[in-house]
């Protein structure tokens, strides 16, 4: 008989009743690769990996639910449909009927994504979870040339570019941004929704390369369908959650001038001042937003009530309970991060020249509390405003300045963002060569490896943690002198190297006294005999010689104990050992780099 | 007449559109441009006067040649001969055009204001690639058929200054045809202008003229057609209704559709109220897309130095395997200005996507916990004390590898047995050699009688066995000894002669002990703890390897049980009447008394090359050629309790300790493992063992390490002999 013999009109089990191969789904499905593959991307099925793959190694499976799945989704139909209709318009203009096939291609079936959105997140943490790929995605295609070649169209484009600035406006109204991180590759943004880290990639506002032909657009474009319908509800979601209305209806000018997330942020503001002011006037939203209004903002409806039958007397005019209100919102709503961020840029009033990256910034400062304004039409105050803090500039040399304000490059407002403090300006002038920009998604201590400049970070941050009033003139000296703290930290350091050498002499001389303790007891057990004293002498001797291998003695034990592991527990401590030894290899790569560019400074100097 | 009315009609109208025509034609801009200006010209000359007009010598120029193409081509068009009279001056520059059509090139050299106005076009290559005398040094070629030179290029600083400190550089245009920079005039930038506005070039010419009907309706005697107005111009079509019915028929069976208004995109809360939204989907768990990776120190713009690796380093990638190579290499930007663009930012993306859908996602468990913690709790090593630490005592004298010790049972001497052929005995705790033999054959094996009282040395050399009596005792014991080696001289011959015995029991003369002459090499001897039967291994022995031989009797009997592979070494139980054979895959347990076949370990090890038993009688350890040590509890199963992998090379010989709990092992690698190896007496507790101590100090000779160990007696002590010719012995 045969290994896997199935005896007729037994069922199969197992491996092979729960997956198919791809082409079996196909086939199952009656649909075409493209789609098969499209309905896939859509419904975000994805192939699995059996235990046991019945049909070879070679093969994708999908789980049979998964297609069953797919077979029942109304879009498939839809799609059918669409194919049938795409014949009909053939057939009009291989039959010149131009009039016809015109008149078909405006009816084409359409279909929305809104009830696959819900299913696939059925919560809202969900969507957020998985927003990160979607909003990467996003604002790519915001930045990317419309195309025809590839069927990117101009609307599409333009609703990737407002899609991504309705949720940069949220993320700055609300101020949860929390990291920003310059690469090469883009700008890497990382905010913190309802619990749930965020991460997204912006390219750098250039010309974008476009591949030539390794990337598929189909693909690509039937991804971002998704990726718009679940932004959009996400950012539907989001707005009302602080009471604005969605879709914003921005200010023609400020949009024609391509300041939409300004526009976007101004119209934020007016419409949650309004809200504020009149909440009562179902005029502007209509009764869905006064059922929307949701607990976003009023976080205890309940709580909310009490408050209004202790506040009755003056309850009178809505001013007053909304101010009660806003301020139960603001102190149960932000947690110390918000306030943290929305502190940062508090007194801060910037300017940006014409060479910086706008967009970025115009986000980035709001988001952390600061007043910005831009060299430009449409800006809310002209550069020589008096009482601009910091200018951003991005240029070799500053022709004009002003005394009152500091000019300063992008990069200091992105360190100052992730250290969280006002990083002293001086390294970041115009014309300098700034210090490191390092990445705040990295755990230095959990890499081995801490760059100069994180520590001289660190120390500014316990600086000005400490000073909870600043006096004038010491703490200020110390926040900018970040070279002497960086002498101190290295005069630490070696300390407690010197404490650590100290301390491996005492154990050395301790050992050294106990054998020479065991080795006159053993003496006096065997002083009889002549012999035996010459071997312990040259038995001293060895000792000596073998004293230095600690590393041995250490290396020793530690065989010893992988001797009693299992060997699952062995095979797997074996990997982890090697996983170690490569970042400590990385680890020691960077120091050694480190170190031969000190010894050539030194030896320059 | 009507026909006459039309042409006139055409005409008007046609006026404009033959204006138009040179922007249809695939001329250069400039020549249209001149074009334009000449016949601004001609009607500036006879209707308008204008005040900005400059250059006087030019319009005289241009008068001329106008003249001259009027002659050239009169009644080209009978059309506008009609109305030459009427509108001179749009005829005239009509007339004008059709020239510039058929000679194109002439309007470059109307327009200089050289003497050479005459020579229509200075250029004469026609409509030709002016890349084709790219690389000449001429442009061209005149009317003679000289070749025109290429005026000198300035150079662009040059030409920058020139065009910096000239304010009506702007007007300037080169002319690549002719090679010639040509100025526009104020006329014909105001032409240029209008033309952008896209208006007609003239200035006073309206395209919307009121029509002005020359025919005088009014004035005719008889209309045109004399017949009634028919019938069907006052009845509505039927026709007509018959199709508005069919349609509106079709509209209420619905078999018309009509376009129904584009529907905007809804917006409402999708996600409603989070709290109501329990509903589970009813589909697979959801396996969430890994998220990327986060970028490091090294991906920024601006890294810190000591992430940008040398010229070397990078060009040492190239050396690697692909998989291997660094798919980023940082680099640092001063500025942020200055970061290019990123090459590959949609073909990263696009990888996301396929990774999205196309590869298979599986919960895997990561495990995320420091490697220290998969360590096994092991009891202080300080607790287990006392064990062999470090060597205390070499014994030297051997001149070969010594292949085996053993140690006498009051743990007084050291018998060694070695490959030079010579049989040792030490003393313990001196290191002193009280005796030598002289056996002439490399020693396998040497093993004491157990019993205190019978100091008798059994040596395995070659295919022979000796029983050597070793001299200690007092003289009782002596007497006794020399009885039992010596009575069985006489009788061996006697046996012999019935029948062939396996082995042949000799007196030994030289050595005083008795010879067992086997029939194949010996390779252990091992005793009974009772000190008269002793067996010996001859894994070539087939049937008869394993032996057994009682020494009171001098009798030798093989054991009456199958052998299942080659024998590697047979041990007594310590206690009882049981007997191990290890082969070289499994280890056989038999009962002597019985005999009986008890139970087989199982050792799962590729080739067994040691056996020991627990002083207790109930754990075995075996080790094995592949540096692995089998710890077997009987009581348990058949398949080892433990199995410890602590040598690298192969191990030569495990050893118990008789009192302590203590075993050790022995390899080629030149190291001996000391364990601590507790046996309780409570049968649920599980043997406990902890590795405690490697024991170095052995160098390697031809690939052997330390050949055997054991354990003294009755103090933790251990002796290893190496094939460096050397016996250690460790002490605590």
């Amino acid at each position: 008989m045969v290994k896997h013999y199935r005896p007729p009109g037994k069922k199969k089990e197992g491996n092979a009743a729960r997956y198919i191969t791809r082409s079996q789904a196909v086939k199952h499905l009656q649909v075409t690769l493209p789609l098969f593959r499209r309905l896939c991307i859509l419904k975000g099925v994805f192939p699995r990996e059996p235990k046991k793959k019945v049909k070879g190694n070679h093969h994708t499976y999908y789980h049979v639910k998964d297609v069953a799945f797919l077979q029942h989704e109304p879009l498939l139909e839809i799609f059918r449909d669409k194919r049938a209709y795409e014949k009909k318009i053939k057939k009009a203009e291989s039959k010149k009927n131009p009039d016809l096939a015109n008149r078909l291609r405006t009816r084409i079936p359409t279909y929305t994504l809104d009830r696959i959105i819900r299913e696939r997140y059925p919560k809202f943490v969900d969507a957020l979870r998985d927003l990160d790929d979607c909003l990467t995605m996003v604002h790519l295609f915001a930045a990317l040339p419309a195309l025809e070649r590839e069927k990117l169209e101009v609307d599409r484009i333009h609703n990737c570019r407002r899609l991504s600035h309705e949720w940069q406006a949220y993320i700055s109204r609300v101020h949860k941004l929390r990291k920003v991180f310059i690469s090469v590759k883009g700008i890497y943004y990382q905010a913190e929704v309802e619990g749930q880290k965020v991460t997204w990639l912006t390219p750098h506002a250039l010309q974008q390369v476009l591949p030539e032909d390794d990337v598929d657009f189909n693909v690509m474009l039937t991804f971002l369908e998704v990726y718009e319908t679940l932004l959009t509800f996400a950012n539907y979601h989001l707005y009302h959650s602080i009471n604005v209305k969605y879709p914003p209806i921005l200010d023609p000018r400020l949009e024609a001038l391509a300041s939409d997330l300004y526009a976007l942020s101004r119209y934020i503001d007016a419409n949650s001042r309004t809200s504020v002011v009149d909440p009562q006037a179902p005029t502007m939203s209509g009764s869905e937003q006064v059922e929307t209004q949701n607990k976003g903002t009023q976080p205890d409806e309940s709580d909310l009530r009490l408050a209004q039958l202790q506040y009755q007397l003056p309850l009178n005019e809505p001013g007053a309970l909304m101010r009660l209100a806003e301020d139960v919102a603001g102190e149960d709503e932000e947690d110390e991060d918000t306030r943290e961020c929305k502190k940062l840029f508090k007194s801060l009033k910037f300017f940006l020249s014409r060479e910086v990256p706008r967009e970025s910034l115009l986000f980035v400062i709001p988001a952390f509390g600061g007043v910005v304004s831009w060299e430009g039409e449409g800006a809310p105050f002209k550069e020589a405003d008096q009482s601009i803090t910091h200018q951003i500039v991005d240029r070799p040399s500053q022709g004009h300045k002003f005394l009152s304000r500091e000019y300063v490059q992008p990069q200091w407002v992105y360190d100052c963002v992730n250290a969280r403090i006002i990083l002293p300006t001086e390294n970041y002038l115009v014309g300098r060569v700034p210090p490191p920009h390092l990445s705040p998604f990295v755990d230095n201590e959990a890499e081995g490896y801490v760059p100069e400049y994180a520590e001289t970070i660190k120390r500014l941050q316990a600086a000005t943690r400490n000073e909870v009033l600043p006096l004038p003139g010491v703490g200020k000296e110390d926040l900018e002198d970040p070279q002497k703290l960086l002498v101190e930290g290295v005069i630490d350091r070696a300390e407690a190297n010197e404490a650590a050498e100290r301390k491996r002499k005492m154990t050395l001389e301790q050992n050294r006294y106990l054998d020479e303790l065991k080795m006159e007891v053993d003496g006096l057990q065997s002083s009889s005999t002549g012999p035996n004293n010459k071997q312990t002498s040259k038995e001293m001797e060895a000792r000596e010689e073998s004293e230095p291998d600690i590393q041995r003695i250490a290396q020793d034990h530690a065989n010893m104990s992988k001797v009693v592991m299992s060997r699952n527990k062995r095979k797997l401590y074996e990997a982890m050992e090697i996983g170690k030894k490569r970042k400590q290899a990385n680890v020691n790569l960077l120091k050694e780099r480190k170190k031969k560019m000190e010894a050539g400074q030194k030896f320059e100097s | 007449m009507k026909n006459k009315e039309e042409n006139k009609r055409m005409r008007n109208a046609s006026n404009p559109q033959s204006e138009e025509e040179p922007l249809i034609n695939e001329k250069p801009p400039l020549a249209l441009l001149q074009k334009q200006h000449q016949r601004q010209l001609a009607s500036a000359s006879d209707s308008e006067s204008d005040s900005d007009y400059e250059d006087f010598s030019e319009a005289g120029d241009s008068g001329q040649s106008l003249s001259e193409s009027e002659a050239s081509e009169s009644g080209s068009s009978g059309d506008e001969g009609i109305a030459n009279s009427d509108d001179n001056g749009l005829d005239d520059d009509h007339g004008q055009e059709d020239q510039s059509n058929s000679s194109e090139l002439q309007q470059g050299v109307e327009e200089s204001d050289s003497s050479e106005d005459e020579v229509a076009p200075r250029n004469t290559i026609g409509e030709v690639p002016l890349e084709w005398y790219k690389d000449e040094a001429h442009i061209g070629y005149d009317l003679a058929g000289k070749k025109i030179k290429k005026k000198e290029r300035q150079d662009k600083l040059d030409s920058f200054l020139a065009s910096a400190d000239d304010s009506k550089n702007w007007l300037k245009i080169y002319d690549e045809y002719n090679d010639e920079e040509v100025e526009v005039t104020r006329k014909e930038l105001r032409l240029v202008r209008r033309l952008l506005k896209g208006k007609a070039p003239h200035a006073d010419f309206d395209p919307y003229a009121p029509y002005v009907d020359w025919f005088k309706w009014d004035d005719a005697k008889h209309p045109l057609s004399n017949a009634p107005e028919p019938k069907r111009r006052f009845i509505p079509s039927k026709w007509e209704s018959k199709k508005v019915v069919k349609l509106v028929r079709a509209i209420r069976m619905g078999l018309i559709k009509f376009d129904k208004p584009k529907e905007e995109k809804r917006f409402y809360p999708l996600w409603g109220d989070d709290s109501s939204s329990t509903e589970k989907a009813n589909h697979l768990a959801y396996i969430p897309a890994p998220k990327p990776k986060l970028p490091g120190h090294e991906e920024s713009y601006n890294p810190s130095l000591e992430y940008i690796p040398t010229q070397e380093e990078i060009n040492s990638y190239q050396l690697m395997y692909d998989e291997d190579r660094p798919k980023f290499i940082p680099r640092r930007y001063m500025s942020l200005r200055s970061i290019p663009a990123y090459d590959n930012g949609v073909k990263d993306i696009f990888e996301r996507c396929l990774d999205l859908y196309l590869c298979p996602r599986v919960r895997k468990k990561r495990i995320n916990i420091d490697p220290e913690s998969l360590k096994p709790k092991l009891p202080s090593r300080k607790d287990l004390k006392p064990y062999p630490i470090t060597c205390y005592l070499e014994y030297k004298g051997h001149q070969d590898a010594v292949m085996s010790i053993s140690i006498e049972a009051s743990g007084q001497w050291v018998a060694s047995g070695s490959l030079d052929g010579t049989v040792r005995i030490w003393e313990v705790e001196t290191g002193r050699c009280l005796r030598v033999w002289e056996i002439g054959e490399a020693v396998k094996c040497v093993a004491w009688n157990p019993l205190h009282e019978l100091p008798i040395l059994a040596v395995s050399a070659g295919q022979d066995v000796l029983l050597l009596n070793t001299g200690f005792g007092d003289e009782e014991e002596q007497k006794k000894i020399k009885e039992i080696l010596h009575v069985e001289t006489s009788k061996t011959p006697d046996d012999s002669g019935n029948k062939v015995p396996i082995v042949s029991w000799l007196q030994d003369d030289k050595h005083e002990g008795i010879r067992l002459r086997h029939f194949k090499t010996v390779s252990s001897v091992e005793w009974h703890r009772k000190g008269d039967y002793l067996s010996t291994v001859m894994p070539a022995g087939e049937s008869r390897a394993v032996l057994i031989h009682q020494l009171s009797k001098k009798h030798t009997q093989r054991i009456p049980f199958k052998l299942h592979g080659l024998p590697v070494s047979a041990v007594f139980h310590p206690t009882r009447s049981i007997f191990f054979i290890s082969t070289k895959k499994n280890v056989r347990v038999y009962d002597l008394w019985q005999q009986k076949f008890i139970k087989k370990l199982e050792t799962g090890l590729r080739e067994v090359s040691s056996i020991a038993v627990h002083p207790g009688g109930d754990n075995v350890i075996v080790g094995s050629k592949e540096g692995k040590l089998c710890w077997f509890d009987m009581d348990l199963s058949s398949q080892p309790y433990r199995i410890l992998k602590c040598h690298p090379k192969d191990i030569t010989n495990v050893a118990f300790h008789r009192s302590y709990p203590l075993f050790a092992s022995c390899s080629d690698d030149c190291t001996a493992y000391v364990f601590h190896g507790m046996v309780y007496s409570d049968l649920n507790q599980n043997p406990l063992v902890v590795p405690l101590e490697i024991l170095r100090g052995h160098t390697s000779s031809n690939g052997r390490g330390v050949m055997d160990c054991k354990f003294h007696p009755r103090q933790p002590w251990l002796f290893t002999a190496g094939a460096d010719s050397v016996i250690k012995l460790y002490c605590h």
